[in-house]
């Protein structure tokens, strides 16, 4: 697990000529499984940058930002220019700590369950009866209860009653798709611009009055924490992006997993405990986030593979979850497999800042909610439900009934 | 040079010199001890660096400030209310610059 560069024992990485980033789109597992029997990190000149697909490999980048920063430039640019401002998630320490730091505390489990845990479940309440309307005939888990639900919890722990739920929809998707825009595609940048434009509106109103009242939002602890507006703004839009996308595909992917595999539903219904795990296993087997940017800052050797200075690398965790040297049988998604970590929420200082926030809103609430009180829900098979994506990857729409 | 040592399950145990200034975390993380994962690199947001302090050692560490208290209530292993620490939180210096900590058998 070096990163020293110790270039008389190490060699280039190989290069993948035949990657096609549309199958990639479509379903990115093969690709990852043909990249990681090459190397752990593999030059893919269709997307100008290496990807990296071990599990020891991410783990290494991870754990050295001083060679692998996040302050990715070139084509990895693109969450600096969805979002019209660099985040936190774009930042080395001790930069990157200025604007983390204030952004914990309400999001440690505690605060969580104090503070959130109630909202969580109201919202949870409110959108499952919206399903209910819809009907076994119609309704969709995606667009009726996942994205709903998301917004709503969203909305409540930014602090931003004034926002509709569906406004907040529509940014997030935006940012996401601005985010994941690595082929640079114009049209997207117009929407990612109008949508950065909404969101300031709304906090140049409410920003001055948060610094008058404090309130327990993470808006609020960001605005109060000596940051610039230009600091608050991108980190809001950040928390925007990934606060809504990653929760959404999480409950579509948990009951789509759990209808498929209807023994290991059985096994959640019976015991209760087992909730934590259903959401750490599908977590692993479908990551939301597939991929996200690095770039080294000198000459370095990763895994014995030769990197040079300025190297664009994808630090691929979709695929280090479905890693066989750290997963068994990676591809099968089983809720009974023995705990042990993995890259589903990345590692190390940038590691989701939401994530416990995520378990207990998902994990805890909104997905045993949804089986308890619909003990019959399944996946509609006369309307199958649609996967995409490989840099962000989740159920675009998820059909059911009972 | 502070100096710590990791002991584990059943008996092995492995000691390093290390900067000071540096966590018991980071000291396990870039010396590939096994049983320390870190994964949230240092905050006090993850609960998975729980180390136990061995007695002698107790004394010259400050106690847990209020983060890393409401954590240590997150640890897979049973947490024991005076050698419980988060690794990440335990930094060695001039005062403390020797200590022995035993791993838990899970961190996760």
């Amino acid at each position: 697990m070096t990163t020293t560069p110790d270039t008389a024992a190490s060699t280039p990485p190989p290069t993948a000529d035949w990657v096609d980033p549309l199958a990639m789109q479509r379903d990115p597992y093969d690709t990852y499984d043909r990249l990681r029997d090459l190397a752990p990190v593999v030059h893919v000149p269709a997307l100008n940058r290496y990807l990296v697909t071990t599990s020891d490999a991410c783990r290494a980048i991870e754990s050295d930002q001083e060679t692998y920063s996040a302050r990715a430039g070139g084509a990895a640019a693109t969450m600096v220019r969805a979002l019209g401002g660099t985040p936190m998630l774009r930042r080395d320490d001790p930069d990157h700590a200025t604007e983390r730091g204030p952004v914990n505390p309400p999001l440690r489990p505690k605060r969580v369950r104090e503070a959130w845990a109630p909202l969580f479940e109201r919202n949870a309440e409110t959108c499952l009866a919206a399903l209910l309307e819809k009907g076994p005939d119609e309704a969709d888990l995606d667009h009726d209860f996942a994205a709903p639900l998301a917004a709503y919890n969203l909305v409540d722990m930014l602090g931003l009653p004034m926002a509709d739920p569906q406004d907040v929809r529509r940014w997030s998707h935006t940012f996401i798709e601005g985010i994941g825009n690595i082929q640079d595609d114009p049209d997207i940048w117009v929407r990612c611009d109008a949508a950065q434009r909404e969101v300031d509106a709304v906090l140049d109103d409410l920003l001055p009055r948060l610094r008058a009242k404090p309130d327990g939002s993470i808006t609020s602890a960001l605005a109060n924490a000596g940051l610039t507006d230009d600091q608050v703004r991108a980190n809001v839009k950040l928390t925007i992006s990934g606060g809504l996308n990653e929760p959404q595909h999480m409950t579509t992917t948990i009951v789509r997993a759990l209808g498929d595999h209807p023994e290991q539903r059985e096994l959640a219904l019976s015991d209760p405990a087992r909730w934590p795990a259903v959401f750490d296993e599908a977590l692993r087997w479908c990551s939301p986030v597939g991929m996200y940017p690095r770039e080294t800052t000198r000459p370095a050797v990763l895994e014995g593979f030769r990197l040079p200075a300025g190297a664009a690398l994808g630090v691929v965790v979709a695929a280090a979850n479905r890693d066989p040297s750290a997963f068994p049988r990676p591809a099968d998604f089983d809720i009974t497999r023995p705990r042990q970590p993995h890259l589903g929420f990345g590692s190390g200082v940038h590691r989701c800042a939401g994530h416990w926030a995520a378990r207990i809103a998902v994990g805890e609430i909104a997905v045993p909610l949804l089986h308890q009180r619909i003990p019959t829900l399944r996946t509609d098979a006369l309307r199958a439900g649609n996967w995409s994506g490989w840099v962000f990857r989740g159920l675009t729409d998820l059909p059911v009934t009972w | 040079m502070p100096r710590v040592t990791f002991h584990h399950d059943g008996g092995s145990s492995e000691a390093f010199d290390i900067a000071a200034g540096m966590n018991l975390m980071r000291a396990a993380v870039t010396n590939g001890v096994r049983g320390i994962v870190g994964e949230c690199g240092g905050q006090a947001m993850c609960a998975t660096c729980h180390v136990y302090v061995r007695e002698p050692y107790l004394r010259a560490l400050p106690r847990p400030g209020e983060d890393e208290n409401e954590m240590l209530d997150r640890v897979a292993a049973p947490r024991d209310p005076r050698r419980s620490r988060l690794g990440c939180q335990v930094t060695l210096d001039a005062v403390a610059d020797e200590i022995e900590v035993d791993i838990p058998v899970s961190q996760t």
